[in-house]
């Protein structure tokens, strides 16, 4: 385990991220669904990548891989150049939805990574309150989960997913179900976050106005079993503006990403009429 | 306020009819005595100690047979969500026991347990102990498998995801279990009592009952027990309130 001090000694620290040729098989009920076969995918070290593709393509499954959480069943997967493990600290996830805490206050949901390692609560809580600070929310500390909106609610998971300061940073569509302009709002703040100190981070989205604005490169994924087709470079100065893609070079990225999508999943992204395959 | 209000506007209304019963009926009074007689019986049970006696009895069964029952279920409901197995072996045995009438297990429970005061909070835990013990199993799997998934990748132990979540999510059931089970720990305790007993509401009201005639102190040990198990109630609920902030 890397101690705190030596992983912020490098400002643009992170750790790479590398998967090869990783397979994962799921058994439901007797059956065998493989969602991923041959995904192979490099995250240098403080990059953003995003990864973009049809629903099912087994994207969340990657990151759960990358979290630990779960096992190739082929391949190998490695953080800063060893395998993660369930719990590992060099890694934060934020999901889709928030997954706070009902009953718990803002402050001690975000407390509570530190908690369950063990240190004390005063320590703890001042941190929290720190790392609600830095996304706005330290005024809503001792609010409960209920008592915030939803885009309220993401911040503050995003807020426990930094406190300890992880090299790597994994979102599974934190803001889908965000309306539009919090949405927008949102990507920007994570832009600027991720601009303040850089780490490694994996974003998983649908959105490819959101991939382009926030992706240093975009991994378009095949459908299930999912592996990545082709990484695009979204190579586009920084910070970027929300209304980024009225730029012409932004746009040609766009077309380049959608007609990737569309290749590889021809019977969803298809015009109505067309025809199914 | 209101909510008391109200209540004393019912035992009112509920005193006033069964006086107008006694009044239209013209029964005897080892059959339905008036309200007043009722009363008066009640203030000479008082007044003589008989009624404190064999009510602390009872108290003192309520309260060791629902703690033990309580505090034992939550621990069998633990164990019963979180191992298939303990729940496939026990879980037959838990609902034949319940199944069986407890008024048929209690003296044979009294034979084994020594007839003594051991015996009946024994029987009074057992009537308890299956309602807490379903509520607790049935609130611990109702934990949301996606914050278990979010605790186990900050790396909780399976013992702080217990702690953390899966008691936190099953306390609003748990709490429904205990409102069930401490209305039933009085039945219990009376039942504990009828099975080998000298003291307590129970004898009481077979003392009232089949030696003397004397309904109108049956009617006092019965009023009683609905008071035991209304202020027991009313302190589970006063507890869930405090531990429960969002109800």
């Amino acid at each position: 385990m890397q101690s705190t001090a030596s992983q912020t000694a490098d400002p643009a620290s992170g750790l790479d991220v590398h998967a090869e040729r990783v397979g994962v098989q799921f058994s439901a009920r007797g059956a065998s669904v493989e969602a991923l076969r041959d995904l192979s995918l490099e995250a240098p070290a403080g990059s953003f990548t995003v990864l973009i593709g049809p629903n099912g393509c087994g994207k969340s499954t990657f990151l759960r891989l990358v979290a630990g959480l779960l096992r190739p069943a082929a391949g190998s997967i490695a953080v800063g150049g060893t395998p993660p493990r369930a719990g590992d600290r060099r890694v934060g996830l934020g999901y889709q939805q928030p997954r706070l805490l009902p009953w718990r206050s803002t402050l001690e949901n975000v407390a509570l990574p530190l908690e369950l390692r063990g240190i004390s609560t005063d320590e703890s809580r001042a941190r929290a309150l720190e790392a609600l600070a830095r996304v706005g929310l330290a005024a809503a500390a001792q609010l409960r989960p209920g008592e915030l909106s939803g885009g309220m609610q993401q911040r503050a998971a995003l807020a426990r997913a930094l406190i300890d300061d992880p090299p790597v940073l994994l979102l599974d569509e934190p803001f889908s179900a965000l309306d539009a302009l919090t949405r927008e709002t949102f990507d920007g703040e994570l832009q600027r976050v991720w601009l303040e100190r850089p780490r490694t981070v994996l974003l998983v989205t649908h959105s490819v106005a959101e991939a382009i604005q926030l992706g240093d490169r975009i991994a378009v994924m095949s459908a299930a079993p999912g592996r990545v087709v082709r990484s695009v470079e979204v190579d586009l100065p920084r910070p970027r503006p929300a209304e980024l893609l009225g730029e012409r070079h932004a746009a040609e990225i766009a077309s380049e990403v959608r007609s990737l999508l569309a290749a590889v999943h021809p019977a969803e992204l298809r015009p109505w009429g067309e025809g199914a395959a | 306020m209101t909510r008391i209000a109200a209540a004393l506007v019912s035992l009112a209304a509920f005193v006033a009819l069964w006086k107008l019963v006694t009044l239209v009926g013209g029964y005897p009074d080892y059959i339905l005595p008036a309200p007043e007689v009722v009363a008066a019986r009640a203030a000479r049970a008082i007044g003589s100690g008989v009624l404190w006696q064999h009510t602390a009895a009872t108290l003192l069964e309520v309260v060791l047979g629902f703690t033990l029952g309580a505090v034992t279920a939550v621990v069998a409901g633990i164990a019963l969500a979180k191992s298939l197995l303990i729940e496939r072996v026990l879980s037959p045995y838990i609902v034949a026991a319940q199944a069986v009438p407890i008024l048929a297990l209690a003296p044979l429970l009294d034979i084994w347990f020594g007839g003594g005061l051991l015996a009946r909070v024994v029987i009074c835990a057992l009537i308890v102990f299956f309602p807490i013990a379903i509520a607790t199993m049935v609130g611990i799997r109702s934990a949301d498998p996606l914050l278990a998934e979010m605790l186990r990748s900050l790396g909780a132990r399976p013992g702080q995801i217990t702690a953390r979540l899966e008691i936190p999510s099953a306390l609003p059931v748990i709490f429904g279990g205990l409102r069930v089970g401490v209305t039933l720990a009085v039945i219990g305790a009376v039942v504990a009592e009828w099975a080998g007993a000298s003291l307590g509401l129970g004898v009481l009201i077979n003392i009232a009952n089949q030696g003397l005639f004397d309904t109108a102190l049956m009617f006092v040990a019965l009023a009683t027990l609905a008071v035991i198990g209304l202020v027991f109630y009313g302190l589970v609920l006063l507890v869930e309130r405090r531990v429960l902030p969002q109800s």
